[in-house]
C-alpha cells in the first residue's frame, strides 16, 4: 500500500514500550500504511501543547501518542501526559481541528495487533479528513 | 519553531546506510536513499555497506571521522536496540563523543513492513529526520556520582537471602531488612521443592545460617523501611524495628521459646535468628543500592469460593502441604480429623481471572495472570499423596495444565502414570462444591462438566477439596511509592524491559529480586536475585556510578527562574531553584532526574531540556519529515 498522497502520520512511541512494540510489528512482517513516521521518545510528557499544534500547522495529518499507559516507567508521567492531551484537544477544537487527528493510546512491547489497529484507524482518519485544516473548509 | 543547537563546530553529518544482506536493500532502493541523503545540506558524506555492523562497515565510520570528514553520524539500519551501542562505540574508537550519533530504523520500521516505492520514500524521510536531529546533537558526558559500597536488601525470603549472600561475597556490606521475626519468607512454609525434591526447611536453614554468620551482612528482623530518599550510590533509608504484633507471630515466638530458640528453625515459620526487639528502634542507613525481594502472598480465597471457609473439608494447597508435613506415614491422610480416601485438586484459584466472568466480592482487581508455579506444585502434591498414602483417589480438576519448567513435565507424566484422574473444566463453568446429604458424614460432592469428555456432567464424591491458590504481590506498595517505582495493573513491580533491562526498575540503583516482580518459583526467584546482585555489584564495586547522560539540563542564560519546571518535576529533589543570594535558576540533580522531560514541556523560554532528546531536535525531525514527504512525492 503506497500512501504517498496522504498527509503524514506522526507516531510518538515510548522507548520502553511502544517503540520496541513497533519493532515487534516489524519482526512479525505485518504491513501498515507507509505515511507514518515513528519517533522514539523517553516520555511524551516532554512535549508542550504547542508542539502538537505546530505539527498540525506544518501539515502533519494525524498524531498517535503511543505511551506505556499505566506501565509507564516514569512514575506519574502518564497522568501528566493525559491531562496535557486533554488541553491539546481543547486547543484543537478552538482551531477547528478534528479531535480524531490526535490519539493517546498505550502500546506494549508485543502489542502487534493493537499497534496495527491504531495505525490503520488513524490512516483512515487522515484519508477522510485530508490535510489538517481541511475539516474547517468543509464545515 | 526555534532552531536550538548551540554546538561550536558546524555539523558535518555522515550517513551510513545498511543493506542488512538483503533485509533492507530488497525492499528499499538504498542507492536512492543514499543520493537523497547526500543532497541534504548538513550531510558531508553518504555511504552504503552490506552490513554496517561488520568490521568493514564500522571502519567506514571510523575512517571518515579520523580523516575529519564527519563530526556527526547517522546509521540507517536495524532497530537501535540491536546496534546503537555498537555504532556509538565506533564513534568513541575514532575519538568522537559517542553521543554525536543518531539512529534511523529502516529495517523493523521500513523494509520489514513496507514494500515498493513507499518503502524507499519512508526510509529517506527517516534518514532526513535523523540527519536533522544529528545536526543539533551536542557532546554529552556520562554523569558520575560517588557510590557507597553498601547495599540494602528488603525481604529475607530465598531471593533476599541469596542476594545478601551474593553481594557479601563480592565484598559489599549488606543490610538485610525483614518485616517478620523469621527468615525464609514463603519458602519456609513449603515442604519439598520441585523439581529436585529437596527439603525447603534445609534450604532456609542453610541460607539463613550463612547470612547470619557472614561478617558483612547485618540482619534486621521485625523491620521495615519507614522513609527513603537519595539516589543511586547514595540512598538514605530509615529502618524501623518494632516488637512483633500479629497473633501468628506471637504464637510462633511462644512456641519457639518453649523449644529453646532462638536461634533455630521453626517448621512453617522460618529461621528465628534472635529475640525480636522489645521496643521500637530506628536505624538510619546510607546505602548505595536497594534490592527489593518483597516476594508474594498466597491468594486467599473469599468466603464461599469453592466452599472455602464454609465447608471445613475445603482447604488451600499451602494448608494441605502443612497438614501433610505433620502426618505420620501409614494410615490414611487425615484432614480436620477425617480420613481422606479421595480428594480433588482444583487449579487456577485466584489466577487467570477473566473480566466479566469472575467478579470477586469487594471489587478487588482481578488476577488476570497465570501464577505459573501452582500447576507443578499441585502435581507435586498429588504425587506425594500417591507416595505416602497410595490408596487415595485423586482427581485433578484443571482449566489448563502448565508444567512449563525444566523437569516439571515429568511430574505431569508421573501423576498420569500413577493414576491421578485429570478432568478439565471451562472457565465459565467451574466445578460446584456442596456438602454430601446424608451418607456417612461431611463428605463433599463436586458437580462439573468435563470438557475432555465432551462436556459430560459428572458428580464426584470426595472427602477433601484442595484449592491451588495463585500468587499476589507481597507488601511492596508503600516501598514502591517511597522509591517511585512503577507497579503493573496487577500490583507486581515493573522492570524497564524484560529482555534488555531485566530486574531493573526505572529508578537507577534499585533492583528487583524474585516474586515481587511476577509469580515465579524458588529457582527463578534465586536466579533473579543473582541477576540483581550482579547488576548492583557491578554498580557499587567501582566506588562511583556512571549514569546515562539523558537527564534534564538547564540553559542558565535562558532560565528566568520562574519555577514552573520545579513544580512539574515528577521526582522529588531532582529539580530545585538556586537559593539566594544566588540568582534564582533551576538546578538539576542529575543523579535523581528520571529524564522524562515533564519539566521541558512547561518551560516557556525553552531553557530546560532532556539532553539528547530536546524539543528543538524533535521539531527539526518533524520539519525534515514533512520536507521529505514533499520530496518523496516528487520522486
Amino acid at each position: 500500500m503506497s500512501s504517498r498522497d496522504l498527509p503524514p502520520i506522526l507516531i510518538l512511541a515510548t522507548e520502553a514500550c511502544a517503540y520496541p512494540g513497533a519493532n515487534s510489528v516489524g519482526q512479525a512482517h505485518l504491513g501498515y500504511p507507509d505515511n507514518t513516521c515513528i519517533m522514539r521518545v523517553p516520555s511524551p510528557a516532554m512535549f508542550p501543547e504547542r508542539f502538537y499544534l505546530e505539527c498540525f500547522d506544518r501539515g502533519v495529518g494525524g498524531i498517535i501518542i503511543m505511551s506505556c499507559g499505566v506501565e509507564c516507567p516514569y512514575e506519574g508521567a502518564y497522568e501528566v501526559l493525559a491531562k496535557r492531551i486533554d488541553r491539546v484537544y481543547q486547543l484543537m477544537k478552538q482551531r477547528g481541528l478534528s479531535a480524531d487527528r490526535l490519539r493517546l493510546t498505550a502500546i506494549c512491547t508485543v502489542c502487534n495487533r493493537a499497534f496495527i489497529k491504531e495505525v490503520n484507524q488513524m490512516a483512515r482518519v487522515v484519508a477522510e479528513l485530508g490535510p489538517p485544516g481541511g475539516e474547517r473548509a468543509a464545515a | 519553531m526555534s532552531g536550538g543547537g548551540g554546538q561550536t563546530d558546524p555539523a558535518k553529518v555522515g550517513v551510513y546506510i545498511c543493506h542488512c544482506g538483503g533485509n533492507i536493500s530488497d525492499h528499499v532502493d538504498v542507492r536512492k536513499v543514499e543520493d537523497l541523503a547526500g543532497s541534504l545540506p548538513a550531510v558531508a558524506v553518504a555511504r552504503r555497506n552490506s552490513f554496517m555492523c561488520s568490521d568493514p562497515g564500522q571502519e567506514m565510520i571510523v575512517k571518515d571521522i579520523a580523516e575529519g570528514r564527519v563530526n556527526r553520524v547517522v546509521v540507517a539500519s536495524c532497530a537501535p536496540a540491536l546496534h546503537e551501542t555498537t555504532f556509538r562505540g565506533a564513534l568513541a574508537r575514532a575519538g568522537l563523543n559517542p553521543y554525536l550519533y543518531e539512529h534511523a530504523n529502516i529495517r523493523e520500521q521500513v523494509s520489514w513492513v513496507h514494500h515498493g516505492p513507499g518503502a524507499t520514500g519512508k526510509a529517506a524521510r527517516l534518514v532526513a529526520a535523523a540527519v536533522a536531529k544529528a545536526a543539533l546533537l551536542e557532546p554529552l558526558e556520562p554523569i558520575r556520582v560517588e557510590a557507597t559500597a553498601h547495599a540494602t536488601v528488603v525481604g529475607a525470603g530465598p531471593a533476599g537471602l541469596k542476594a545478601a549472600l551474593d553481594l557479601a561475597r563480592r565484598g559489599i556490606q549488606v543490610v538485610l531488612v525483614e518485616q517478620s521475626p523469621f527468615l525464609g519468607g514463603n519458602l519456609a512454609r513449603l515442604d519439598r521443592l520441585f523439581p529436585t525434591g529437596e527439603k525447603a526447611s534445609e534450604m532456609v536453614e542453610d541460607l539463613a545460617r550463612r547470612a547470619l554468620s557472614h561478617e558483612l551482612i547485618q540482619v534486621f528482623t521485625c523491620a521495615g523501611i519507614a522513609a527513603a530518599g537519595g539516589y543511586v550510590g547514595n540512598f538514605s533509608l530509615t529502618v524501623v524495628r518494632r516488637p512483633p504484633q500479629t497473633q501468628r507471630d506471637l504464637e510462633l515466638l511462644a512456641k519457639a521459646r518453649s523449644s529453646g530458640l532462638p536461634p533455630g528453625f521453626i517448621p512453617f515459620a522460618g529461621y528465628l535468628p534472635l529475640e525480636p526487639p522489645s521496643a521500637q528502634e530506628q536505624i538510619d542507613l546510607r546505602t548505595g543500592a536497594v534490592i527489593l525481594a518483597t516476594g508474594f502472598e498466597h491468594y486467599q480465597p473469599h468466603a464461599g469460593q469453592y466452599g472455602y471457609g464454609q465447608l471445613p473439608q475445603v482447604v488451600t494447597l499451602p494448608e494441605l502441604i502443612q497438614i501433610m508435613a505433620g502426618q505420620e506415614p501409614g494410615g490414611p491422610l487425615t484432614v480436620n480429623g477425617r480420613p481422606v480416601k479421595s480428594l480433588a485438586l482444583i487449579h487456577c484459584v485466584g489466577s487467570r481471572e477473566i473480566p466479566g466472568l469472575h467478579e470477586p466480592p469487594g471489587g478487588r482487581p482481578l488476577n488476570e495472570y497465570c501464577s505459573r508455579v501452582c500447576c507443578t506444585a499441585t502435581l507435586q502434591a498429588a504425587l506425594e499423596i500417591k507416595e505416602r498414602f497410595p490408596e487415595t483417589l485423586i482427581y485433578d480438576l484443571h482449566r489448563d495444565i502448565r508444567a512449563y519448567g525444566r523437569g516439571h513435565e515429568d511430574y505431569y507424566l508421573e501423576a498420569s502414570r500413577r493414576g491421578v484422574l485429570f478432568l478439565r473444566f471451562a472457565a465459565e463453568n467451574p466445578p460446584q462444591i456442596r456438602a454430601q446429604a446424608g451418607g456417612h458424614g461431611e463428605g463433599l460432592v463436586i458437580e462439573m462438566a468435563d470438557t475432555l469428555l465432551g462436556g459430560e456432567e459428572l458428580e464426584l464424591e470426595t472427602d477433601l477439596v484442595v484449592l491451588a491458590v495463585g500468587m499476589r504481590p507481597g507488601p511492596a506498595a508503600g516501598l514502591a511509592e517511597m522509591l517511585k517505582l512503577s507497579r503493573g495493573a496487577d500490583g507486581f513491580l515493573l522492570e524497564v524491559h524484560p529482555k534488555l533491562r531485566p530486574v531493573e526498575p526505572a529508578v537507577v540503583g534499585v533492583y528487583l529480586a524474585g516474586a515481587c516482580q511476577a509469580p515465579m518459583d524458588v529457582g527463578e526467584a534465586c536466579a533473579a536475585a543473582s541477576a540483581a546482585t550482579v547488576k548492583a555489584g557491578g554498580l557499587l564495586s567501582r566506588g562511583y556510578v556512571e549514569l546515562a547522560p539523558f537527564v534534564a539540563r538547564v540553559d542558565a542564560q535562558a532560565c528566568t527562574g520562574c519555577g514552573a519546571c520545579v513544580e512539574a518535576c515528577l521526582r522529588e529533589g531532582a529539580l530545585e531553584l538556586a537559593r539566594p543570594p544566588a540568582v534564582a535558576k533551576a538546578l538539576v540533580n542529575p543523579a535523581l532526574c528520571l529524564g522524562c522531560g515533564a519539566c521541558a514541556a512547561v518551560c516557556e523560554p525553552g531553557a530546560i531540556a532532556v539532553a539528547g532528546w530536546t524539543l528543538p531536535q524533535y521539531e527539526a525531525m518533524v520539519r525534515a519529515m514533512i520536507a521529505g514527504e514533499a520530496g518523496g512525492e516528487q520522486a
